[in-house]
């Protein structure tokens, strides 16, 4: 077996578990979960997550990028230039404080904005899906400013592309 | 006009619509289809449960089965013939209680003079029992509404509609009264407190500003004032206390000289007159009206008997204003109930002036009750 | 003569007489002040002429009784302190009994099963301190798996002809099913009665579901899914489950849909490039319409009951607000102004009253305004209340509250638009979202 068809195989696999999005309840990606890639490697998803750093955080009600989260971005951006054969989905999200339908929307204006950062810094729009969920999926469950803030966020979820 | 003028326009517009096309249907009177049921069995639930595969389910969800061919509407509203209400004579002179004759003629005639007005003032027990009134009265929320704000009665106490005081055997020995059981009149706010308004009271989210120092409470009085009011208010002259003396004391010489052999007597005073207004209000209950009936303004005609009783044919419903007939209807099943209800053993009414009050016309003008 | 004589010379006696008698017409008083409170009623176990008849006569009360309860309007009085039994349908009743028990209203009922194993159920109304009956008797016939429906429909004639209001009763509620943890919470769509019973899954817990809302004749489901990996509205026949996604979009997502009153049409929110904007579309067609094209958030939207006009949140004024505008789009109007934030506005079936949520200093209200924003009234107080919806009548409204903290869980609740009688509605799971269909048929 060629080293072509092997990497064909896991490329498959990783496609099928990015697939699978829907059931997906964390935020420690499909993707990035299903990779054995390890941190050290540069070119993992695990190392996207851990080392760039796959979140932003926003401040209550808003949607545009504080200092700390342009860094990130940038970080994001240069590693997805580096490995062009990773598509994304950003998910936006939102605290418990608000409704529901509206924090949706708040959600979508988050992860847009992140998209659009990124295809500033000259990622291809065509690699770049949002989805929002709102105040569906918080990451911390307490209902207190600390968890919050932490659940007002936006995640750069990579997954191999191309294929799937 | 400005755009919120027409945007209300529009909306009113389109509420006449509404209730024109609601009250169309309304009025067809649909009979029911029962067979039409829709339900899902014990079984196909649990089944559905078990199965965990929601889309599918449905499908048994809604076996209505199709009512047999020429099987008619199965609802029949005509029904059966009414059960004739005739009422055993007996019943009807068994239902007023045993009670004596209402005491006119027991108060001494000293307190007549002293005390004001017939008005079944707040019994002292309510002053003294809510002491925890701040300077801005912030009504507690009660299951009830009603027009005086009625303090949460001791646990051992029956609900009733007025406060009676249990009457101890030895208490008064040369009036007669029956061993009634100690009632008091449920709780009640003056409004309906809504859980916001609940929480804003509640809430620590902000502090009042410390009050620079307790005024010295001023609150002793009210726990010995217990006989004290009366003597209190006779100072002000009461014009209705007056009105009521004289009254009383003209009715004396004047009674029985009407020509028709009931005595017609002076005018009610306005005191007597609250009374009554009074007295039908405490049973006067709006708390299951619709919002329209609440609207309605009903006038009712009653005709009294000599000792005070409502008499329950003879009430009638002579005008209404506000709302559609069927509303008044309701509403006037609910002033009909109030006048019957709390005129079960009687108004207190004067006998001398009989004539005056034989026939009387009530207005319920729910307007202050609508969102209260 | 003599007597108008004597009340001539009293009023010259009495210059201080605040009333002078009415010129021998009766005395007339007016009434404006009186109670609230629930009106007492009797409903003694409806009588059954067999076995299998007595179980549903007792159940059918049952069901009767905790329709009327819960309105809060009624208040039962326990069959320990009846005086009379009634043991049979026909015979007259002993208003004096019930009277000393200050029982206002009495429900007397009966109920069989006929040849044909169908169940009967009759009842009767009366007004005890008028001593006469209100209304008809009715007899309802249905299939014994129906019975709790046949309860609902006499409740609805009780609750109709005592209130005035039309009924609410025998309606289903549409609602959101919760369960797990917080962080992996699993959603599952679900249809009930009213009060709870009969809990049906339309959906399994695979894709997250949000939101549905009844058609106007309750025959299907409008509600956003995951099940594509974005939101998008779908809509299911109830009857079948069947369901089909509505708006397609690449690169866009969909939800908060509602019917308009013609069933024909949905609004709801289409978002793309981060822009939430509310959009029309033709059901059979498919053909949508962009109503909003403000760069903030549209959502929410609700149908006035003629069609004529849409309320919507929007945050165009840099926080949440409610507005109203044409169905067909254009000029908006503002119609919240209190302090807060507004959202999920919900015109009334009556046409009269829009509840929508309110977010303020950090707690959550369900509240009613009048459509042009006046009157503003808040029925609830909680840490998070959201997504009110009406009863059929517009006299009660159901929402979601969820409790604070990591165990926090979602439930229903029913407050009366006086802001009386708030009381959870009990469900199985977890549950948010309810959307009350119309009154069945």
């Amino acid at each position: 077996m060629s080293y072509l068809s092997k990497a064909f195989l896991v490329a498959a696999a990783l496609s099928l578990a990015a697939c699978s999005g829907a059931g997906r309840f964390d935020d420690t990606s499909a993707g990035a979960a299903g990779y054995a890639g390890t941190a050290q490697d540069p070119s993992s998803p695990l190392y996207f997550q851990q080392t760039v750093g796959d979140r932003v955080l926003f401040t209550v009600d808003q949607s545009n990028l504080t200092r700390e989260a342009m860094a990130i971005l940038d970080g994001q951006a240069q590693w997805l230039m580096q490995n062009a054969g990773f598509n994304v989905v950003i998910e936006g999200h939102a605290d418990e404080q608000g409704t529901r339908e509206y924090n949706l929307a708040l959600g979508a204006r988050r992860a847009n904005a992140v998209r659009e950062y990124l295809v500033s810094k000259g990622v291809a729009a065509s690699r770049l899906d949002t989805v929002s969920y709102g105040k569906e999926r918080p990451l911390e469950i307490c209902s207190e400013e600390a968890c919050y803030a932490k659940n007002r966020r936006a995640v750069t979820v990579v997954s191999a592309g191309g294929l799937s | 006009m400005n755009t919120g003028q027409i945007i209300s326009a529009a909306g009113h517009a389109g509420l006449i619509l509404w209730a024109v096309l609601g009250g169309a249907f309304d009025t067809d009177p649909q009979p029911y289809e029962v067979t039409q049921v829709t339900a899902i069995s014990a079984e196909d639930y649990a089944a559905l449960i078990a199965a965990d595969r929601a889309p599918d389910a449905v499908a048994n969800v809604d076996t209505p089965d199709p009512p047999e061919a020429g099987a008619a509407p199965s609802l029949s509203s005509e029904a059966d013939t009414p059960p004739e209400q005739s009422q055993p004579p007996a019943t009807e002179t068994a239902e007023p209680d045993p009670v004596p004759e209402p005491p006119e003629a027991t108060p001494p005639e000293a307190e007549v003079s002293d005390a004001p007005p017939v008005q079944p003032s707040p019994p002292e027990e309510t002053a003294v029992l809510v002491p925890e009134i701040s300077e801005r009265p912030q009504p507690r929320p009660a299951p009830r509404v009603a027009p005086e704000p009625v303090a949460r009665p001791e646990p051992d106490v029956q609900i009733d509609d007025v406060d009676r005081v249990e009457t101890a055997p030895d208490d008064s020995p040369e009036v007669v009264e029956q061993d009634s059981q100690e009632t008091a009149r449920e709780e009640a706010a003056t409004r309906i407190v809504t859980e916001a308004e609940k929480a804003a009271a509640a809430a620590p989210a902000w502090s009042l500003r410390p009050r620079t120092r307790p005024a010295p409470r001023p609150e002793p009085e009210s726990t010995v004032t217990a006989q004290q009011p009366a003597q209190e208010t006779t100072p002000q002259v009461d014009d209705a206390a007056v009105d009521d003396a004289v009254a009383a004391a003209l009715a004396a010489a004047g009674a029985g000289t009407g020509d028709t052999g009931t005595p017609a007597g002076p005018p009610l005073t306005a005191g007597e007159k609250d009374a009554l207004r009074v007295a039908v209000q405490q049973c006067w209950n709006v708390g299951s009206l619709s919002s329209e009936a609440l609207a309605t303004t009903v006038v009712v005609t009653v005709s009294m008997s000599e000792d005070g009783r409502p008499e329950a044919d003879s009430i009638r419903m002579t005008s209404y204003s506000g709302g559609s007939a069927d509303a008044a209807d309701r509403a006037f099943a609910a002033a009909r109930r109030a006048i019957i209800r709390c005129g079960t053993n009687g108004y207190d009414l004067p006998f001398e002036k009989y004539e005056q009050w034989r026939n009387i016309e009530m207005t319920f003008n729910p307007e202050r009750m609508r969102i209260k | 003569m003599t007597r108008y004589f004597l009340v001539l010379l009293m009023a010259l006696l009495m210059p201080a007489a605040p009333i002078l008698a009415q010129d021998g017409g009766p005395l007339r008083i007016e009434i404006t002040e009186g109670v609230i409170e629930p009106l007492p009623y009797a409903v003694p176990d409806f009588v059954a002429d067999s076995v299998s008849g007595r179980e549903y006569a007792r159940q059918i009360t049952a069901v009767v009784a905790s329709d009327l309860n819960g309105t809060g309007l009624f208040r039962q009085i326990p069959s320990d302190a009846h005086i009379a039994r009634v043991t049979s349908f026909s015979s007259p009743i002993q208003f004096s009994d019930w009277k000393a028990i200050n029982a206002q209203a009495l429900i007397t009922g009966a109920v069989s099963v006929d040849d044909v194993g169908k169940l009967v159920v009759q009842f009767r109304l009366y007004d005890i301190f008028a001593g006469q009956e209100i209304g008809q008797g009715l007899q309802f016939v249905g299939t014994q798996e129906g019975w709790r429906r046949m309860a609902h429909k006499v409740a609805d004639q009780v609750y109709s002809r005592l209130t005035g209001e039309t009924p609410y009763f025998d309606s289903r509620v549409v609602f959101i099913s919760e369960t797990g943890p917080k962080d992996a919470r699993q959603k599952r769509l679900a249809i009930m009665d009213y009060d709870g019973a009969n809990v049906t899954y339309l959906t399994d817990s695979q894709s997250l579901v949000l939101a549905p809302r009844f058609s106007p004749n309750g025959d299907r489901v409008l509600y956003t899914s995951y099940e594509s990996g974005h939101p998008r509205i779908y809509v299911l026949d109830v009857a079948s489950a069947g369901r089909r996604v509505l708006e397609t979009r690449e690169g866009s997502m969909s939800f908060s849909p509602r019917f308009a009153p013609d069933g024909r049409t949905v609004v709801y929110s289409l978002t793309q490039g981060g822009n939430t904007d509310l959009f029309a579309m033709d059901i059979a067609s498919g053909r949508s319409q962009r109503l909003t094209t403000s760069p903030a958030i549209e959502t929410a939207p609700s149908f006035s009951p003629d069609g004529r006009h849409i309320v919507f949140e929007s945050d165009r004024s840099g926080t949440p607000q409610l507005y109203i505008m044409p169905a067909t789009g254009g000029e908006a109007t503002r119609i919240s102004f209190g302090q807060g934030r507004y959202g999920t506005p919900v015109w009334s079936p009556r046409g009269d009253l829009i509840a929508f949520t309110k977010q303020s200093k950090g707690r959550f209200h369900i509240g009613v305004m009048r459509t042009d924003g006046s009157e503003e009234r808040l029925l609830t107080a909680s840490f998070l209340d959201e997504g009110p919806t009406w009863s059929p009548n517009g006299r009660v409204i159901m929402f979601t509250r969820e409790t604070q903290g990591a165990q926090g869980i979602s439930g229903l609740y029913s407050v009366d638009i006086t802001g009386r009688n708030l009381r959870p509605v009990q469900t199985p799971t977890g549950a948010s979202d309810p959307s009350w269909s119309p009154l069945q048929d």
